[in-house]
Order: C-alpha cells, then sequence, then structure tokens
C-alpha cells in the first residue's frame, strides 16, 4: 500500500473477527425487531425534516414528501434514526478506543484536498440517489437483503459492486 | 417466538431503545473493522485492501445461517421478518449508481457515519453530497417514478429465483464466500507485494469463518422435514389423525351443546363473511378458510384451550380448515359433521313421530328435535345470544418488520 503511514493508530479489529460480530449485530436486529441494518433511511429521515420544516409548501406538492404528511409523525423520532444515533455513539467508542480520532480529509496519494472534497460530495450524491431507487444502500438493501436471503438485497448488492469494478480502473487516480 | 418486538413478547415502545443498542454495535464494529477508512473502503476496487468484502461477507453469512438454523428450530417467524421487496429495474439502476457513488467518494451511507464523528472531513462531505442527492430524487420523483416502481416482482427469496433448496442455495454461497476470501488474500498480498505470512493470520481469526462453513454444511445435510413452528405435525402423522372418526361431531351433540350454552365448545365458521352476515350459529366466530393463518387467528389457535368445531355448508370447507389447523399443532379440533346443512336437516327435518308410538329413550331425542327446532327456528339462527358472549380475542394488530435503508 502507498504512503499511508502517516497516522500509526490503525490496530484495527481482524475482519473476520469483525464481520462475525457485525453479524451477529444483524442477526440480533432481525430476532429483536424483525428488521435488519439500515444508515441511508436516516439521511432520507433528515431530508424530510428538513424540507417540511423550511419549504413546507414545496414538500406539499411533491408526492415524496407525501407519506409525512399523511403519517403525521416526526421523521427524526424513527428506528432508522435512534440506530443512527447509536452508530455515531458506537464509533465514537470504537474510535477513542483506537485512537483514531482526528480532523482529517483521507485521500488517495495523488490528488489534492480539494478534488477529493468535491469527489466525496459527488459520490455522497451518488449513493443517496442511488440508496432510493436501491431501496436501501450497502447496510439496508446489500447486507441486510443477503441475511434473509431476498432476491432484491442480493440483486442490489451484485449491481453495487459489479459497477464498482466496472468504473473503478477509470477513477484510479482518485485512490492509488 | 422472534422476532420479539413485531410477536409482541417485547413492548414495541422499546423498538427505538433497541434501535440504538443496535446501533451503538453496528457502529463499534464498523469503526473498529477499519470502515472509517475511505481508503480502507475503495480498497476492494483496486486489489490493495479487502477489508469490505471479508467483513461484508462474513457478517451477511453469519446473520444468513443464524436466521436458517433459528427458523429451522421454528424459533423465528420469517413471515414478520422484513424481506427487501424486489422492484427489478429500481434494484439494478440504484445498485449501478451507488457502484459509481462508492468510486467517487469513498463511503457508503452507513461508513460515513462513523467516518465523519471521527473527524474525516472527506465523510462529512460526503454525507452533505448524499442529502442533496436525496433531495434530488425527491425533487424528481415523478420523473423517476416509472423507474423506482416499475417491474415489480415481490419480496422475492434468492432460493426461489433460482429454483434450488435454500439449504442448497446457503451452502453454495457460503462457499463462494471463503473461496473469495482465500483469492482476494492472495490478490492483496500480491497487490501489496508482501509475502504470504501464514503465522500473521491467526488461527483464531479464522475460526470463525470455519465455524461459519461447518454451520452451513450441517445445514445442507439437515434432514428435510422442516418444521415453520415448533409442535407441527409431519405428514404422517397428519394421515393417522385425518382417519379418525372422533374428529367428527355429530350434529345432535353441537346443537345440544349450542343449546344448553356450552362454554367449553367454540365454533367457528369458516365460509366467507357474506354468508356468514346472512345467517349463522349462535356464538360462532367467522374465520373464512383463507384467512385461518392470518396473525390474529393463528396466536388464537394456538393458544385455544376450549374445542373448537369447524363447519361450513357441507364438509369440504370445514376438512380443509380442520387439516389446515392440525398440521399446524392445533389442539383440540374438531368438525361439524355435514356442516350447516346437516344441522338444520336434523332440526328441521328429522320426521316427528307420534309421542306414543315411542319408547323413553326415543321419546327424549325427539323432545329434544323439537326444542331444538324452537331454538333454531328460521332466522333465529343468526342472533348471537347474548348471554353467551364471543369469545375475547386479542386481535393487536401485528405488523411484521419495517425495513428499508
Amino acid at each position: 500500500m502507498p504512503d499511508d503511514m502517516e497516522n500509526k493508530p490503525k490496530n484495527y479489529l481482524n475482519s473476520y473477527l469483525a464481520g462475525f460480530l457485525l453479524g451477529l449485530v444483524l442477526l440480533a436486529a432481525y430476532v429483536i425487531t424483525g428488521r435488519g441494518l439500515g444508515a441511508s433511511g436516516t439521511m432520507k429521515s433528515v431530508v424530510i425534516a428538513s424540507v417540511v420544516t423550511a419549504a413546507p409548501e414545496y414538500a406539499a406538492k411533491s408526492p415524496f414528501y407525501a407519506d409525512f404528511f399523511t403519517s403525521g409523525e416526526n421523521p427524526l423520532l424513527s428506528w432508522l434514526v435512534f440506530l443512527s444515533l447509536g452508530v455515531i455513539i458506537g464509533g465514537l467508542v470504537s474510535g477513542a478506543a483506537g485512537q483514531r480520532m482526528g480532523l482529517k480529509m483521507e485521500r488517495g496519494p495523488r490528488i489534492k484536498p480539494a478534488t477529493r472534497a468535491v469527489f466525496a460530495i459527488i459520490g455522497g450524491a451518488l449513493f443517496g440517489l442511488g440508496a432510493q431507487f436501491g431501496r436501501g444502500c450497502t447496510s439496508g438493501a446489500a447486507l441486510s437483503g443477503m441475511a434473509v436471503l431476498s432476491s432484491g438485497g442480493i440483486l442490489t448488492m451484485m449491481a453495487i459492486f459489479a459497477t464498482g469494478y466496472m468504473v473503478a480502473w477509470f477513477f484510479r487516480k482518485l485512490w492509488i | 417466538m422472534a422476532p420479539f418486538i413485531p410477536e409482541g413478547l417485547v413492548n414495541p415502545q422499546l423498538n427505538l431503545f433497541f434501535a440504538l443498542i443496535l446501533g451503538i454495535g453496528f457502529g463499534y464494529v464498523l469503526e473498529s473493522a477499519g470502515f472509517s477508512s475511505s481508503r480502507k473502503l475503495a480498497g476492494v476496487f483496486y486489489g490493495y485492501d479487502f477489508v469490505v468484502l471479508r467483513v461484508f461477507f462474513t457478517a451477511g453469512i453469519t446473520a444468513m445461517i443464524g436466521m436458517l438454523f433459528l427458523s429451522y428450530l421454528g424459533f423465528i417467524d420469517m413471515s414478520l421478518v422484513y424481506i427487501n421487496p424486489l422492484y427489478l429495474w429500481s434494484a439494478l439502476v440504484g445498485g449501478a449508481i451507488m457502484g459509481v457513488g462508492f468510486i467517487l467518494g469513498g463511503y457508503c451511507p452507513g461508513t460515513s457515519i462513523v467516518a465523519a464523528v471521527i473527524g474525516k472531513i472527506d465523510a462529512m462531505l460526503f454525507i452533505l453530497g448524499a442529502l442533496i442527492g436525496i433531495f434530488f430524487f425527491g425533487h424528481f420523483y415523478d420523473t423517476f417514478e416509472p423507474i423506482y416502481s416499475g417491474k415489480f416482482l415481490g419480496n422475492l427469496l434468492a432460493y426461489d429465483s433460482l429454483g434450488i433448496s435454500r439449504n442448497l442455495f446457503a451452502f453454495i454461497f457460503t462457499l463462494v464466500a471463503l473461496l473469495a476470501f482465500v483469492f482476494t488474500q492472495i490478490i492483496e498480498d500480491r497487490v501489496n507485494k508482501v509475502e504470504p505470512d501464514i503465522k500473521k493470520q491467526r488461527p483464531s481469526y479464522v475460526l470463525p469463518a470455519l465455524l461459519l462453513f461447518l454451520l452451513a454444511a450441517i445445514y445442507l445435510f439437515l434432514p428435510g422435514e422442516r418444521h415453520s413452528s415448533p409442535g407441527e405435525l409431519s405428514s404422517r402423522q397428519l394421515l393417522a389423525e385425518m382417519q379418525n372418526p372422533e374428529r367428527f361431531l355429530s350434529p345432535q351433540e353441537v346443537s345440544f351443546r349450542i343449546m344448553t350454552r356450552d362454554k367449553s365448545m367454540i365454533l367457528i365458521d369458516v365460509r366467507e363473511p357474506e354468508d356468514f352476515q346472512q345467517y349463522s350459529l349462535p356464538g360462532a366466530l367467522n374465520i373464512p378458510l383463507n384467512s385461518l393463518f392470518e396473525r390474529t387467528w393463528r396466536n388464537f389457535l394456538k393458544e385455544n384451550q376450549a374445542q373448537l368445531v369447524f363447519y361450513g355448508f357441507g364438509n369440504s370447507a370445514a376438512e380443509l380448515a380442520w387439516s389446515a389447523a392440525k398440521r399446524a399443532g392445533t389442539k383440540n379440533i374438531y368438525i361439524l359433521d355435514g356442516g350447516l346443512n346437516n344441522l338444520f336437516e336434523y332440526v328441521f327435518n328429522t320426521p316427528i313421530k307420534d309421542e306414543r308410538s315411542l319408547n323413553c329413550e326415543e321419546n327424549f331425542y325427539q323432545r329434544f328435535v323439537l326444542e331444538a327446532r324452537d331454538y333454531f327456528k328460521e332466522g333465529n339462527a343468526i342472533e348471537k345470544a347474548p348471554e353467551r358472549p364471543q369469545p375475547v380475542i386479542q386481535t393487536v394488530e401485528i405488523v411484521g418488520g419495517a425495513g428499508g435503508c
């Protein structure tokens, strides 16, 4: 791996052990609540909550926000939002324990921070958009879908990775 | 038993509390595995770091095998578990867009959250981008709608789509993942120009993976008679039960017990609601044949203490209901022999003879018939006897796990 040795404290958990533990968390989610894990749902809730607060007239006209108006529930009091609050806490605890805290723009060795920033936003936007179509992201559709052997989840997962490998070569400068 | 909250075993108000706890576990593992680093994540596409593949597939298979065993043992009711629906175009288009987003952004939504909280600026920007992307989708929802809702194929399961057994699918899936682990390790070592180091791979870490493989193999060879709930009958036992004539109750007995307001018997009308509305037996519950396994009734059947007597117009619908309920392990169930037609035939069309020509016992029966005729006189049957309230059945609306990401 190229020169990414500047911050020493790695001490990452072994991948298989981490995967095994993550699998147990996912299994617990199904056993306790009957649903899998997810992350992009929270972002959707944030968007809905912001838009209906900032521009209620705009939101009222769009079918995308219709659920909010029919259910009348606060989108920020949803299951996935609480899950993400937990993710924040868990991430903080693990980051602190592994001494990995600190402001940093992580990027490939050949690009400038500004380039990385632009691509992070574009990538995020694509992921946000794609997660709406996919009815879930890598966690909600792909990982959870795999656990329950759902065709939809597994197909979305294959589409993510297949496309990723197809375009990886064109964007290799971003990372290697 | 499981899932606990949809089954009502755990107070649904604790749902958000559990979300928080599960989230802590989720976030902790993601961060500890190195998913807070975009360069590590992107490594899976360039061959220098396959951590994503290893964690992702180990987790998926752990949960998958866990679910399979729990459902095999009848511990989890898969009908209450959220299965991602398949909208073919949307799944493919969404996956493809996310794939490009992964390469450009270096994160996915979950990993971007753990990365952002430990201070990764690129992750914070990624989240900002994701919010923009979702807003974009919402803004052009009308344009995207045909793709979003197009080609709905149902909540399909992968092994059904492929036409193979669940066991075989799980085994192949696990095998492919383990092979992928081995090959990606070789690729990773080549790309990073390191010598393969056996000692570096501590055996204690490989154990979970091997354990999964073993479990998948065991699952493959488990005897085929899968039970979806404890207490379910095998086909052989069912056949024996079906040949037992004691499952039929005569119209005589049933009408007697109706008239004496026998509380140890609950009548179940398996006809359609329209027929039930027209007339039915006093105190009967209407569970149309096709609703028998709806959640409310399923729990009612499972926990039932009284004798349940199924009836339809004749025997056929009641027999179907009986067989299905029996197969599901319901105890104490019977069929009104000949159904309503036979009961009314008995009550109204039993020829009445001169009392003097009958002996004591015959006389007794005849009086009963006359009494029954009075009781069931036309039009009266639908009236539910007020003293005999409908059994209190907890019909808590049970909602399966919702999902989505």
